[in-house]
């Protein structure tokens, strides 16, 4: 009891003191729970949409996900027929037919995209009552006849879309002009997709080329007939159904009518599970992700928290040292430093767990602002997600604080008659010396070893292994490097300052392993961030380099980032452009391709015309590229080459995915040495289009093309001018790839910088924190100073020089690591394409520099107390 | 050991003023109302240069509290205080401090050296500060008279407790300052190490014409004075030229024993 009672005093009397790290651990508690309850509310509001937007049963074609954008253009059909069967199975109330396509691009007049910035799809569709479920139209009516549309509200107030108003809808079959004659309110959260919906046989036409089709039957149960059995009973029609038509079908129509047999039969249940799959892959990523940078975060955290504990024990020496001589156990003075450890995680994780879900409410509004709707109303906070946080950051806490409270422990009677002072945490021993060196000595040498690794996943793994020893190592071996590192900084930097410069140099210089800890915390951030830096810039300055060897074409055409395939209308624009030497149209196509030895591998077969030889230059192993292109040709990869063993002059069995299984003739292996097209197998697209039926033919993915000589200016412009009626397509000439591909690297190191941020706020306040408590511990030291003649400024100057030289060796050891591990990296991944180191120096330099503001930033406080500190109870001998 | 007697820094001795610090109706009072304790009770005392002058008086007599506003470390309630000519009361913290750095030396009872200095940087430090450079020959001589001449690369925790005060005491010296103050510099050392600091402070007032004021409850250090001031309860009381030890200890006893039949 007298325990919890000291440590409460202790506790409150040096509330002050523990601020700082209660922050630290709020800071990451408020990260993990805000990541939680934001992914928790987007999962709320996806389930609550899936929930409303699908029927008791939805019966659909087998192929693939009526969510996702097809690679034919056309998603996959059922018969309109199969409605009557449907709504006359036992329990059925009633069945109706549905078309929904997400592969469409809606624009206005302008020719400006409708659908989200964010990812999230447009749908077109038939307005049907399962819709009524999810939406109510608020303005107008629904749409009838071809000329007739009706949008979301959503889409209609964020691009200021309103009755009357024109839309034209791209889809394969062709554009489909339409006026808004109604506009529909979501009832529940929309996260973003943009919804236009025509009458049915518009949409028929217009999203799947045929009227008569539909692309799910929705289902609607009678009272008291659960969605389960319905769902029996309709599995079971149409098994019946299936086994007459086959019969029927018999020696006639052949594989068409087998493939339409084949249906999927899903519940209310399972359409939104299946539905949250595909969202919860993508949430997955954003929650693991930013889970990590929280993870980072709480390591750096550890560092704060131990050297506050670590000071604390060292100013209360005396203390403690009266305690054990007025009779208590070295386990009661290591368990009251415990107990405030604990007192300090409950909390800071107490606050941290209110500010996680006002830091989720935040990132709702921003995702708000840039275009991605989620309610307040769909907040989810479950109860895991406190538990989780408050547990989190109590462990990490007490785990920091155990070496201090174990020191304290050691502290003897004797302390307490010794004179007064703050002993030092003791010099960094030799002990701590030997382990550093080993474990520095095992990471660089598994770090070499990812180096010279030949192979990228087993590399990895060692790569990975590397970074964790090596980091570990650093943070071991700090301390003995915060002499000489420190040194070498002041030498440099703070001479200028004279005596003030000097003695902040010894204050850094006087206990080496909090300055190696507070550094470290610092190291740690930065080394990701100079890690991530070197490949980032690698990555960009290799692939413009292969750019530069490998690819002939002038111009590459594709659609929404490379993701969509292209519209056929866009293929015959970019055709009809005068000065275009040729366009190459190439294709993706699905097809498992097996050897005579029968190793086979599954994937995409790069189908091209011939041209694609110049467009893309690819060094062959042997056989000539180009022969490649030639009927019944085709080329692999080195790689798969040599698993196969199969040499030029081979046949090849390739089944095409909706198609027919083709022998192909070997004609070239081509070097897996690249970045490019790594590993691709290329074909004729005339021998692809001989062996798939046309209407499961992939459209193409891109076009490439090249000017004629000296036309190359007017091409462009004619290109853009080609393609403008659909805003999704993106007409980009060498020097717009290579932006383009710089822009997206420098966009993702952005997040990823903006994420560590954290981290690195919380090692400031982890400098800001030494310095904090050094103050304090050296009141009389100041005091002394003060008195004898340093003035304020001269003081305040010399904490913050002492703060500048503590961030800059952390940032010193931090940049180290991170391009010894970015070096390493792309050394690795030079395996996979990787080719040229590229450190980018002005990143390194500004963020050295900037750790020098940073120290600058954390002093500000810390010196401004010392500078206020009065000079005579500084001194004074009690 | 005449010719260095005489301080030159402030150029000359001719219009300087045989007193090198005063204070006027000196009233220094913590609190108010009921609780307002008054430390100093208007004091008057003018310090002699070239003495060496110790102040006693029991705990809570404002013996170091009228040190502390002498040396422009505290703020005075009302009541004005000299340093030569110049009024130190009324200074805002920037002059303060450079009047400290430049014409006071200090010597306190303990820390009186930065644990991450050696004893010449330490001993230098006040100068360092200010950025100006040490006169050689005169810190070689106070360097020689202190006898730390082997130990100046020596940092603080090698040093011993009468070898820490020594190495307090030439710096206090190595500035020559008009003035210098100490608050109980033989408190915390043995009767052997007191005596030899307390020695080469009288020296250095003999020799070097420093002008002393040391605050002690130790009759024996008072012995080392030229004279005596006696505080209680905030105002001077008495006075002793050219004591002795015993004489010290008389009259303490005497104010003792009045202390507690009033």
């Amino acid at each position: 009891m007298s325990v919890m009672k000291t440590s409460m005093r202790n506790f409150f009397a040096h509330k002050g003191r523990m601020a700082l790290s209660a922050i630290a651990v709020m800071l990451s508690v408020a990260f993990v729970t805000g990541t939680l309850v934001f992914t928790d509310t987007m999962g709320t509001t996806f389930d609550k949409l899936f929930a409303a937007t699908s029927s008791d049963v939805t019966v659909s074609a087998a192929g693939g996900e009526p969510d996702e954008v097809s690679r034919t253009g056309r998603p996959d059909s059922l018969p309109a027929s199969l409605v009557k069967e449907v709504a006359a199975v036992e329990g059925a109330k009633s069945a109706e037919g549905a078309v929904s396509s997400m592969d469409v691009t809606v624009v206005d007049r302008d020719n400006k995209n409708m659908g989200s910035s964010t990812g999230a799809p447009t749908i077109a569709g038939n307005w049907t009552k399962n819709d009524l479920r999810s939406m109510e139209i608020t303005s107008g009516h629904a749409p009838r006849g071809p000329t007739q549309v009706m949008v979301d509200a959503d889409t209609a107030d964020k691009h200021g879309l309103k009755l009357g108003d024109e839309l034209r809808t791209i889809t394969v079959s062709g554009d489909i002009t339409a006026r808004i004659v109604g506009i529909a309110s979501f009832k529940v959260t929309n996260p973003g997709a943009a919804v236009v919906f025509f009458d049915t046989a518009t949409a028929q036409r217009g999203l799947l080329g045929a009227t008569g089709r539909f692309t799910q039957v929705n289902v609607t149960a009678e009272a008291g007939v659960s969605d389960t059995r319905l769902k029996r009973n309709v599995s079971s029609a149409l098994a019946t159904l299936t086994a007459q038509t086959e019969q029927g079908a018999k020696g006639e129509q052949g594989a068409k009518g087998v493939q339409e047999t084949a249906y999927k039969v899903r519940t209310q249940q399972e359409t939104a599970d299946a539905n949250r799959s595909d969202v919860d892959e993508f949430m997955n990523v954003i929650k693991y992700g930013m889970l990590g940078f929280a993870g980072i975060a709480f390591l750096v955290g550890v560092f704060l928290i131990i050297n506050t504990f670590s000071m604390l024990v060292a100013q209360r020496t005396r203390e403690i040292g009266l305690m054990r001589a007025v009779g208590s156990s070295r386990g009661q003075v290591n368990r009251s430093v415990l107990v405030e450890a604990t007192l300090l995680g409950v909390l800071g994780s107490l606050i941290g767990v209110g500010a996680g879900v006002g830091l989720a409410v935040g990132l709702m509004k921003l995702m708000s602002a840039v275009g991605m709707e989620l309610s307040t109303r769909d907040l989810t906070v479950r109860w895991t997600t406190p538990a989780i946080g408050m547990l989190l950051g109590i462990v990490v806490t007490v785990l920091a604080s155990y070496l201090p409270a174990r020191r304290a422990g050691k502290v003897s009677p004797m302390a307490a008659l010794r004179d007064a002072g703050t002993p030092a945490d003791g010099k960094a021993g030799l002990v701590r010396g030997l382990v550093g060196l080993v474990l520095t000595g095992a990471g660089a040498f598994a770090l070499y070893l990812a180096a010279t690794a030949d192979q990228a996943k087993q590399g990895s793994l060692i790569l990975g292994v590397g970074i964790v020893l090596s980091l570990i190592g650093f943070v071991v071996i700090g301390p003995l490097l915060a002499g000489g590192v420190v040194r070498v900084l002041s030498a440099v930097l703070l001479r200028a300052f004279g005596p003030v410069g000097r003695m902040a140099e010894r204050n850094a210089l006087r206990n080496p392993r909090r300055t190696g800890a507070t550094g470290a915390a610092l190291m740690i951030g930065l080394a990701l961030v100079a890690c991530l830096s070197v490949v980032g810039s690698s990555m960009v300055t290799s692939a413009t380099a292969e750019l530069d060897k490998s690819v002939g074409a002038d111009f590459i055409i594709t659609a929404g980032n490379g993701g969509k395939p292209l519209n056929p209308a866009t293929v015959k624009a970019v055709e009809g452009v005068e000065g275009l030497g040729h366009v190459t149209r190439m294709k993706e196509t699905p097809a498992k391709v097996t050897a005579p030895d029968g190793t086979s591998e599954s994937g995409q077969l790069l189908a091209a015309e011939a041209t694609y030889a110049e467009d893309l230059r690819r060094e062959t192993v042997s056989g000539d590229l180009a022969a490649a292109y030639g009927a019944d040709a085709m080329s692999v990869g080195s790689e798969f080459a040599e698993k196969a063993g199969v040499k030029v002059g081979d046949t090849l069995t390739v089944a095409f995915e909706g198609g027919r299984t083709a022998k192909l003739r070997l004609a070239a292996i081509t070097s897996d040495d690249t970045g490019l097209d790594k590993g691709a197998m290329y074909t004729n697209l005339t021998t692809v289009e001989r062996h798939v039926p046309a209407e499961r033919l992939p459209l193409d993915t891109a076009l490439l093309a090249k000017a004629d000589e000296g036309s190359k200016d007017q091409a462009y412009a004619a290109l853009k001018t080609a393609v403008a009626k659909d805003p999704t397509v993106k007409v980009m000439d060498q020097t717009d790839y290579k932006q383009a591909l710089q822009d997206q690297v420098g966009q993702l190191l952005n997040m990823v910088y903006g994420l560590l941020a954290l981290a690195i706020v919380v090692a400031i306040l982890g400098v800001v924190n030494t310095l904090a408590l050094s103050v304090v511990e050296r009141t009389r030291e100041i005091g002394l100073m003060r008195a004898i003649g340093l003035s304020r400024r001269q003081l305040r100057r010399m904490i913050r020089l002492e703060s500048v030289v503590i961030a800059l060796f952390g940032a010193l050891l931090g940049l180290g690591l991170g391009m010894g591990w970015g070096a390493t990296a792309q050394r690795l991944l030079a395996l996979e394409g990787l080719e040229v180191l590229d450190i980018p120096w002005p990143t390194i330099i500004g963020v050295f520099i900037g750790s020098a503001f940073v120290g600058l930033f954390a002093a500000l406080v810390p010196a401004f107390r010392a500078g206020r500190m009065n000079v005579l109870n500084a001194i004074a001998t009690e | 050991m005449t010719s260095a007697v005489t301080i030159t820094r402030h150029g000359g001795t001719g219009g300087r003023t045989a007193v090198a610090a005063r204070a006027r109706q000196v009233v220094k009072a913590y609190g108010s109302g009921e609780t307002r304790v008054v430390a100093l009770d208007h004091v008057d005392v003018d310090i002699a240069r070239g003495q060496f002058t110790a102040i006693m008086g029991p705990s809570g007599s404002g013996k170091s509290t009228l040190m502390h506003c002498l040396a422009g470390l505290d703020t005075v309630t009302s009541g004005q205080i000299y340093l030569d000519e110049t009024e130190i009361t009324g200074l805002k913290d920037k002059k303060l401090t450079q009047l400290r750095r430049d014409r006071i030396g200090f010597i306190f009872q303990a820390f009186n050296l930065l644990p991450t200095l050696n004893a010449i940087e330490n001993i230098t430090l006040p100068m360092d500060i200010a950025g100006r450079k040490p006169d050689r020959e005169w810190l070689g001589r106070v360097v020689e008279t202190v006898g730390l001449a082997q130990r100046l690369k020596h940092r603080p925790t090698q040093l011993s407790g009468g070898q820490q005060q020594r190495v307090a005491v030439a710096r206090a010296l190595a500035a020559r300052p008009e003035i210098i103050f100490g608050d109980e510099p033989t408190g915390n050392l043995d009767s052997r190490a007191g005596a030899e600091v307390l020695g080469f402070l009288r020296r250095s007032v003999d020799e070097l014409g420093q002008t002393i004021v040391m605050v002690t409850h130790d009759p024996v250090a008072a012995s080392y004075a030229d004279r005596v001031l006696y505080l209680a309860d905030g105002r001077i009381v008495d006075e002793m030229y050219q004591p002795t030890a015993d004489q010290v200890l008389d009259r303490m006893k005497d104010f003792d024993a009045r202390g507690r039949t009033s």
